[in-house]
């Protein structure tokens, strides 16, 4: 009984468009993370749907009604802020208690309810506790446990893991999970992490510049990523990207060639502006890419920097000799570097020319004028030969 | 050390011929006589008496002299306010007409006058119309104050600083600029009243000095309240309103008990200031207690056309401070933290 669904929603400031023409349905019981970097309209999304904030165009609907009107008190929503915002002069009891006490509740009533969440947040026996006398993640269940006891239709969080250190944010993560099971209900969690969005929800919408970029289950944003933006913004470290041009043969960047044929990936022609990308797991040693299915043509590069992480190993490629001296712009998405993650165990040192492949089945390939993706995996479909022999420099 | 260190050290020492030329400048405090940091050393050699000596002294540990100014302005401070205050006390407690020759102590005792205060003069009626006439003007301020402060400290809104300096520019009016018009108005019958009022005016009501008292001291709490106000994170006011309360009731319930300080303050300097007013609180009726005269009148109201009661005046003036004085008292915690501190945390 409670879906949310915005339809055309648009948020204007005096000079900035915070949302832009947002659609967004959410099904009942579902966990939906809004994620984007910071200002891109996600908290002023989630404003809308809490009623905090009243869109300058659209609707929303929770469940059936129409919410846009309503005051946040009459839309049956609970919310968790980020920056936690217990009521600091009430002890634990009347924090949670709150809403329930505005409703005229009888005290048996409120007594229960009150116990049964914080049971189930586990803040049991500490009911007399006033906010400054607790920890972070104690206080964080505490509002937590405030928005449950309501039995709201949906609940909204608000990055409420990120004033927590990191291992307790872990450990809330799971059990926010743990709550949704228990609770069935719709949540929709507003994070700028995308580690948080993949491992908690049943779908990620991925927000940027007030526009809706993709929404999809967490694995289908990481290996269908709709646009740019969602390959670049889902996945760490971030996908490789190359910037080059559809040639009859394959596609030509400014310091590698890919082969391939275009005739048999639909939605690209001969002379097309792409961009590939590539993500650092789907790029291989050539010596140890004997069992890829669909791998692509041998690049020659030399690594640069190595960032063992314990159970892998970051490896920058430089493409091209000479951009060593070069510090240029964004690492990231400069087309000179290329980042590749290995397994811990290879025998690999700086400054080592070594050759490389991609998996041709996990290769992107995005419209560099739009940013739209045309092509998910293209090994697969040009019918290459697995284990193509290494390209030549063309002319 | 550079060689820049010398020069100085060079001229000085050659031109006060003191022989004691000290090529590495070293700290001229260790000189064997016991000069200080700062004399001479042929300074040491003068006789000094005890004056000099507290001033070497001072010199040397300036603390004390900050402590020995802040102890006599202090006393200084407590002597001009308390001192009235006993003489009133001693002049209260002189039996009439032995007024003369009161220096210290009180010219016989009478103690008898803070009861005479009472039978001569229903100086408790007095008493109470000031304190309804006060608290009815304090609450008044106050929720008026709250909604303004709670509008100019958290909205966002075109012309707000103007409506704040507007509102600002009010205090600064001279009460009395108000009087004319306002006293020609309260003496004005206004039908929607007679029912309320025989004659249908506001003369001789609270209304007559709550109305205009409070429109004078409403700038103020407004400007405290608005401070306090504006510093409640807005995520506890958001939080509040999605748990079911509307924006007033987030103001109610979450904004004006974490702003306790600034709401008493404003409060209590509401309360002191009406209860201390003069101006309207003279003209606004005839002066006599049934008609809501306050305080004020009742003191001069020892005033006879023959005699002046000063020992009753007296009494009645150190009974009429008491309310307020306990009230400072009670509040002193919440008045300070409100008129110092402001920063509140979440």
């Amino acid at each position: 009984m409670a879906r949310v669904q915005l339809e055309h929603v648009t948020k204007r400031y005096e000079d900035v468009v915070a949302v832009d023409d947002m659609n967004l349905e959410i099904k009942d019981g579902e966990f939906v993370c809004l994620v984007g970097p910071s200002g891109c309209g996600k908290s002023t999304t989630m404003e809308t749907i809490a009623g905090l904030t009243r869109p300058s165009e659209g609707t929303v609907r929770i469940g059936e009604t129409d919410v846009t009107n309503l005051a946040p008190k009459d839309r049956g929503v609970a919310m968790v802020f980020q920056n936690i915002a217990l009521f600091p002069h009430m002890d634990v009891f009347d924090n949670i208690s709150f809403g329930l006490r505005l409703r005229t509740f009888e005290d048996e009533e409120i007594e229960r309810r009150v116990e049964t969440a914080a049971e189930i947040v586990q803040l049991e026996g500490m009911l007399d506790r006033m906010p400054d006398e607790m920890s972070g993640g104690q206080r964080q269940r505490v509002a937590i446990a405030r928005a449950i006891v309501r039995n709201p239709d949906v609940f909204l969080m608000d990055e409420p893991l990120a004033n927590l250190d990191a291992k307790l944010r872990v450990h809330m993560r799971t059990e926010l999970q743990r709550l949704h099971k228990q609770l069935d209900t719709t949540i929709i969690y507003v994070t700028h992490d995308q580690a948080e969005a993949m491992t908690m929800s049943d779908r990620i919408a991925v927000i940027n510049a007030g526009q809706l970029q993709q929404i999809d289950p967490p694995l289908v944003c990481y290996n269908q990523p709709a646009n740019l933006f969602v390959a670049g913004f889902i996945g760490s470290p971030s996908m490789n990207f190359a910037e080059g041009t559809v040639v009859a043969d394959g596609l030509e960047t400014e310091n590698f060639d890919l082969e391939f044929d275009p005739a048999t990936v639909s939605d690209v022609g001969v002379g097309d502006d792409v961009t590939l990308g590539v993500r650092p797991e789907d790029v291989h040693l050539v010596r140890g890419a004997d069992d890829l299915a669909h791998s692509t043509g041998a690049i020659e590069v030399t690594t640069d920097v190595l960032e063992p992480m314990g159970d892998e190993i970051f490896v920058y490629l430089l493409l091209d000799e000479g951009a060593e001296q070069s510090m240029e712009e964004d690492p990231m998405t400069s087309s000179d570097q290329l980042l590749m993650s290995v397994s811990p165990d290879t025998d690999l040192r700086e400054g080592e020319a070594v050759e490389v492949v991609f998996d041709g089945s996990k290769i992107h390939l995005f419209d560099t004028s739009s940013g739209e993706a045309l092509v998910h995996g293209i090994a697969d479909r040009s019918g290459s030969e697995p284990g193509t022999t290494p390209t030549e420099a063309e002319d | 050390m550079s060689p820049n260190d010398h020069e100085p050290t060079d001229d000085g020492a050659d031109r006060d011929g003191s022989g004691r030329y000290r090529p590495d400048g070293g700290p001229r405090s260790r000189l064997a006589d016991g000069g200080t940091a700062l004399g001479r050393a042929e300074d040491a050699e003068i006789e000094r008496g005890p004056f000099s000596r507290w001033v070497d002294r001072s010199i040397q540990n300036p603390q004390r002299v900050y402590r020995a100014m802040f102890y006599v302005a202090a006393i200084f401070f407590l002597f001009t306010t308390l001192f009235p205050f006993y003489w009133l006390l001693m002049v209260a407690l002189t039996p009439e007409g032995q007024l003369q020759d009161i220096v210290f102590t009180p010219n016989g005792f009478n103690p008898g006058a803070f009861v005479e205060v009472f039978q001569t003069l229903p100086f408790h009626w007095y008493m109470f119309n000031s304190f309804v006439i006060a608290t009815a003007s304090t609450v008044l301020v106050l929720v008026v104050a709250s909604l303004a402060g709670y509008a100019f400290g958290r909205l966002e809104f075109p012309g707000k600083t103007p409506m704040m300096l507007l509102v600002l520019l009010v205090s600064f009016f001279p009460p009395a600029a108000f009087f004319i018009p306002l006293n020609d108005l309260f003496n004005t019958p206004v039908s929607v009243l007679e029912p309320v009022m025989s004659d249908g005016t506001l003369y001789n009501t609270p209304g007559a000095m709550v109305m205009p008292i409070s429109a004078i001291f409403m700038p103020l709490a407004i400007f405290i309240l608005t401070t306090f106000y504006a510093q409640i994170p807005d995520g506890l006011e958001d939080a509040a309103r999605v748990e079911g309360t509307t924006r007033l009731g987030a103001l109610f319930r979450v904004i004006i008990p974490l702003s306790a300080p600034g709401v008493a303050t404003a409060g209590v300097l509401t309360f002191i200031a009406v209860y201390n007013e003069f101006f309207f609180s003279f003209l606004m009726t005839d002066g006599q207690p049934e008609n809501w005269a306050p305080i004020l009148e009742g003191i001069l109201g020892y005033q006879g056309q023959y005699e002046i009661l000063f020992n009753l005046m007296a009494a009645s003036s150190i009974i009429g401070v008491l309310p307020v004085a306990i009230l400072v008292i009670v509040a002193q915690e919440k008045i300070v933290s409100g008129l110092t501190a402001g920063a509140l945390k979440e």
